[in-house]
């Protein structure tokens, strides 16, 4: 990345993350959102049985998934509705910039969720010992984010210009994300409560990888295409 | 491409296709041997599978038409992309029919959430779903362009629904073909082949036909808006 284009994408997340400290709708929105699904979560499974620790990673990251979806619907309404979309378009700024600034700027709000959701899920749904490490599930959280905020933002592009985009954009980004939510449960799982099983997470850690990788070559190749016209 | 060569190239792949399918046919009910473990049930394998294939090679051939539309802008890349990521969804839903019944057969349920390969399967299905959903949400060349980018970045997910299989470690789903060769008698092999060429055949021909109908059909609108013309 060459001096002007850090410096681009520099100005174009800072853009993004002051706009979010100004009003502070879009994470405080997706926090109250994810302790509501989790909520919602324990009433549908937890007062079912007495030991919700086995799915502690599945609920914490289907939750975070739904929330993405808020998230990323929301990380657009700048560029939709107060024409910044216009402006960032005729201005000298490589599509790429655009994209990767973005993807950042989703990851950023998905942390900012994960930081109050995270030890809410320990604290609800696990049993005896915390998660066992916190560095390790903030690896996969990092890893889980990376993918999320990469098609968050390619995906959420393509349904700026779409009819019904509240409608379009979950439909095209939850099937996507499938795989990050099934890794990223199979990893959340592998070190909570007494649990400590690294082979597996170590393989769910690089699913997640090789995911977010994979999808930042599609949306590399695919993104001055979203725009080119 | 002319059309009499369209319709040349369609008589000869669907002649082909449709002797393939009556040999699998034959072939796989009264030539090939009964699994010893599971029976008469194990003859959906040879079109479970086979169409299993067929649909990611359906999904491979939208992906491959998709960046050529991109690369090109050419309508015919994009009629060749939508219809096989639509043929690949029919086959997609077939596997998953076929499947559950040989599940049911096999483990005595319809379903198994255990098994990454047929959840994952379920996912690529709902991915390709959403590609219609996007499809008709969006007009113009944007239709095509966002088609064709969607094409691309679903068929990046096949190759990881496999690998997931390998994370997870699950072994509920029977492995046939393995890195060492296939887990079944060269009198099987023989006759899966078979049925594999005649439903990808299958996937070729429907996919010819129904390039020549899109293309028909626009070219009878056509026809009809220059006859609209001249009698006004």
């Amino acid at each position: 990345m060459s001096v002007r284009a850090a410096r681009q994408f520099r100005a174009l997340l800072v853009k993004d993350l002051r706009l979010e400290l100004q009003t502070r709708e879009t994470a405080v929105a997706m926090v109250l959102f994810a302790v509501a699904a989790m909520v919602i979560f324990q009433f549908a499974i937890g007062t079912r049985t007495d030991e919700t620790t086995p799915f502690a990673g599945g609920i914490l990251w289907a939750t975070l998934a739904l929330t993405a979806v808020l998230g990323v619907g929301r990380s657009y309404v700048p560029e939709r509705e107060q024409g910044v979309l216009d402006g960032l378009l005729v201005a000298p700024v490589s599509r790429m910039t655009l994209l990767v600034s973005k993807a950042v700027a989703i990851a950023s709000y998905m942390l900012a969720v994960e930081v109050v959701a995270v030890p809410l899920a320990g604290i609800f749904f696990v049993e005896g010992p915390f998660f066992a490490d916190l560095g390790l599930l903030l690896v996969v959280c990092l890893l889980a984010n990376a993918g999320i905020g990469i098609l968050g933002a390619l995906f959420g592009s393509m349904s700026l210009f779409s009819r019904a985009r509240e409608l379009v954009l979950p439909v095209l980004f939850l099937p996507s994300i499938v795989p990050v939510v099934i890794a990223a449960a199979g990893a959340t799982h592998a070190i909570a409560g007494v649990s400590n099983d690294m082979a597996e997470y170590r393989g769910f850690c690089l699913f997640l990888g090789i995911y977010a990788l994979v999808f930042g070559l599609v949306a590399y190749a695919t993104y001055p295409y979203v725009f080119d016209d | 491409m002319t059309e009499t060569s369209s319709g040349r190239r369609l008589a000869v792949i669907g002649t082909a296709t449709a002797a393939l399918t009556a040999v699998a046919v034959f072939g796989v009910f009264f030539v090939a041997p009964e699994d010893a473990d599971q029976g008469i049930i194990q003859k959906i394998f040879y079109f479970h599978v086979s169409i299993a294939i067929a649909s990611l090679v359906a999904f491979g051939v939208g992906c491959v038409a998709g960046i050529r539309y991109l690369r090109s802008r050419e309508q015919r890349h994009d009629d060749v992309s939508v219809i096989a990521v639509g043929l690949g969804l029919l086959f997609s839903v077939l596997v998953l029919l076929t499947g559950s019944i040989w599940a049911k057969a096999s483990w005595g349920t319809w379903w198994v959430w255990g098994d990454p390969r047929l959840v994952t399967f379920l996912i690529v299905i709902l991915l390709y779903a959403a590609y219609f959903v996007l499809r008709s949400s969006v007009e113009g060349e944007r239709q095509r362009r966002y088609s064709a980018i969607f094409a691309i970045a679903a068929f990046a997910s096949v190759p990881l629904s496999f690998y997931s299989v390998r994370v997870a470690q699950s072994f509920v789903h029977p492995v046939v073909f393995t890195q060492g060769g296939a887990n079944m008698p060269s009198s099987m092999v023989v006759w899966y082949v078979v049925s594999q060429v005649a439903a990808i055949g299958l996937f070729l021909t429907m996919l010819q036909l129904e390039l020549i109908q899109r293309r028909a059909e626009r070219r009878l609108r056509a026809l009809k808006l220059q006859l609209e013309r001249a009698l006004a």
